[in-house]
């Protein structure tokens, strides 16, 4: 579905990604994990046309989607959900929600567009709930529904995820990432960029490990949750942690 | 179910190479960040991991060659921290020192995978029981079949030392269903069975896989038609990787390469280019998903072509021809790899003579390989006794058999006979392909 290959991506003089190359499947949960600053987001901002003509390859559907606007590659199928959620504070629940589908309003889906604003209050009820409220009232939770929400009202066939776990309790960061397995059986397919490497690729099906701009490992989720650079460098332990652990077993 | 996972092995070329290039992508950091081997290299080489952006640019990228491996020894070529090994394989080599390659948790679980294929494509399932039978030189080749065939679910008699007597009568009694050994070997049994005056039909065999060494037709052949069987053959180096790098099909024209896990070329071994589909070259391999001991263009010594042509079996992977010869001096002996140099050493350090003059003689005995070293009688070897002879002997046969994994014989000669040859110490006469061909 999507492919990149050869990725090159600069911040005018500093080079953040150098000759990445990932896929994704239809139907697929991707992880993109790494440290801070090992260039996650930088990817996810390439695909989605937020940072401009980075040298190598995006295909989406096989076509070449590098070089695109913003728009147009939100109207090719593939929405973003930025870090920090990002929801139009000032603005209610609703308001943000439509927001997220004014491509469609122009395209006249107005019917459409009520019928995803069940299919999302299904989704999470909580958002039904406020419906009318002011975004910037909401907890942190609520706030990644609503832009996970505000996102999914494009229709997106590819979702790109940036740090949905940021900043939330242990037990919401569970219902997010349950919510977002769900939205993959209904057909959406995710690519997702985690510092919270385990709660990624415990609802994902593959991933790729990014550190200083390269990508120096991928394989299945169970493989990369069980691999010992991962757990080092990604899961929190360190060579100590190790020792310490066996020492008890 | 032909496949063990089938949506790997039939998958869309164009998918196949995405995954090569991510793939081999990330080796190359990998190794380039964890190995100073290779940093040292690609630098030498001016050639940055950066650089490369299609799986055919590892054209630019430079060899590693058993040499290598052995200057490596022992963890000059590990890429993760000892403490991330599970497993420390090592094999003789075909050098001074052995070569030893590290695995990890995961890498054990992709070998498994890739013999598996090669089993499941031979025919082994969950109802079948495999005995493996191979020498002792290609010990951990035996482990990596014993697990490839486990994790299928099948039941495995592994490798043991046993006559090949016994090896039958374990084979008739237990109803072996498939047979895991060497071509030469497997000929010997047939030999050996024949000579009992055993009937096939005592046997349950349905398939024979064959490793180590490339298989005749006329071996093939003779098997299928005096068994009853299917053999089919796996390819891999012994000393390094899989036994099952690539394998055949049920089509048994030509052995696919598991292309997700291996990137193989075909080189000019004089001027290191790359050749084209059809034409005979030295295989090159690149392990792509190899964490503990990535190996990047591996000379392999190994001469074989490969064809691109699309195979009726399904599979997406390309085919290698059968290996139909060598380069360098390295010899393959029964499967396993000896370099002469290494038969120099062991003659220098067991029978007191500091440099030996010895010719090695290979030639088939009841379809296996045979060893026999013809060393030069000194002085220094003589000795009144022909008891103290016959000593330096026995150690130095136990010496091969210690450090080579292979049985010889050896002959003393006067300097005379050796001089007939015209060939310097450590020559090869091999009458091996006279007896092949015969």
């Amino acid at each position: 579905m999507l492919r990149i290959k050869n990725l090159h991506a600069y911040y005018g003089p500093i080079r953040a990604l150098y000759n990445v190359s990932l896929h994704v499947r239809a139907g697929e949960i991707v992880s993109l994990i790494g440290a801070n600053g090992a260039g996650k987001t930088t990817t996810l901002h390439t695909i989605s046309g937020l940072i401009g003509s980075a040298k190598g390859e995006i295909t989406f559907h096989d076509i070449k989607i590098n070089g695109l606007s913003p728009e147009k590659i939100v109207a090719s199928g593939i929405s973003q959900v930025p870090e920090g959620r990002q929801i139009f504070a000032p603005l209610t629940v609703r308001e943000n929600l439509e927001l997220g589908a004014y491509l469609r309003f122009k395209g006249k889906e107005k019917r459409a567009i009520q019928r995803d604003l069940g299919w999302i209050f299904a989704m999470f009820p909580r958002l039904e709930e406020r419906i009318g409220q002011i975004a910037g009232t909401l907890s942190g939770g609520e706030q990644q529904m609503l832009a996970i929400g505000r996102a999914l009202m494009a229709r997106p066939k590819l979702l790109l995820l940036d740090e949905p776990s940021m900043g939330l309790a242990p037990l919401i960061v569970k219902e997010i990432m349950n919510t977002i397995a769900d939205l993959r059986d209904s057909g959406v397919t995710i690519l997702i960029v985690e510092q919270n490497a385990r709660a990624s690729l415990s609802i994902s099906d593959r991933g790729y490990v990014l550190e200083t701009g390269k990508v120096i490992l991928q394989g299945n989720s169970e493989d990369l949750l069980n691999d010992s650079d991962v757990k080092r460098a990604y899961l929190g332990k360190d060579y100590r942690t190790f020792w310490e652990e066996k020492d008890q077993s | 179910m032909t496949y063990w996972n089938g949506d790997n092995e039939q998958m869309p070329r164009a998918e196949l190479e995405q995954v090569q290039l991510e793939r081999l992508q990330s080796t190359v950091n990998r190794a380039y960040k964890n190995v100073p081997f290779y940093k040292k290299h690609f630098d030498v080489q001016g050639m940055h991991p950066d650089a490369l952006t299609t799986v055919r640019e590892i054209s630019r990228l430079p060899f590693t060659t058993r040499q290598d491996l052995c200057d490596g020894y022992p963890y000059g070529l590990f890429a993760v921290p000892l403490r991330d090994i599970v497993r420390i394989s090592p094999s003789a080599g075909t050098t001074a020192k052995p070569v030893v390659v590290g695995y990890t948790k995961s890498d054990l679980k992709v070998r498994n995978n890739i013999t598996a294929r090669f089993l499941t494509a031979g025919g082994v399932r969950d109802t079948d029981i495999v005995q493996i039978c191979l020498n002792p030189g290609l010990a951990p080749w035996g482990r990596a079949l014993k697990e490839g065939a486990e994790s299928i679910g099948a039941s495995v008699m592994p490798l043991s030392m046993m006559s090949t007597s016994k090896q039958l009568m374990a084979m008739e009694d237990f109803r072996t269903s498939v047979l895991l050994t060497t071509p030469s070997y497997a000929n010997h049994m047939l030999d050996v069975i024949e000579r009992l005056g055993k009937k096939a039909t005592s046997l349950a065999l349905k398939a024979i896989l064959v490793v180590g060494e490339a298989v005749t037709e006329k071996q093939r052949d003779r098997l299928q038609s005096a068994l009853n069987v299917d053999v089919l053959a796996g390819y891999g180096p012994s000393d390094v990787m899989a036994p099952a790098v690539a394998f055949e099909c049920g089509e048994k024209k030509g052995l696919h390469i598991s292309e997700d896990h291996f990137l193989l070329e075909i080189i000019d071994p004089d001027s290191g280019a790359p050749l084209v589909p059809g034409q005979q070259g030295e295989i090159v391999l690149t392990t792509l998903t190899a964490k503990a001991f990535p190996l990047i263009r591996f000379r392999t010594e190994d001469m074989a072509c490969l064809w691109d042509t699309p195979c009726p079996c399904g599979r997406t992977f390309l085919r290698i021809s059968t290996v139909s010869g060598y380069t360098g001096e390295v010899l393959t002996i029964r499967g396993v790899k000896v370099h002469p140099a290494q038969i120099r050493q062991i003659l220098a350090a067991h029978s007191g003579i500091s440099s030996p003059r010895f010719l090695i003689h290979l030639y088939k005995e009841s379809h296996q390989d045979m060893v026999e070293i013809w060393l030069e009688t000194t002085e220094l070897l003589f000795s009144d006794e022909v008891k103290e002879i016959e000593a330096t002997l026995k150690r130095l046969r136990k010496a091969m058999l210690q450090l080579l994994g292979l049985t010889t014989s050896i002959r003393l000669t006067e300097a005379a006979t050796l001089d007939r040859f015209g060939l310097p110490s450590g020559g090869v006469i091999d009458d091996r392909e006279d007896a092949r061909a015969g």
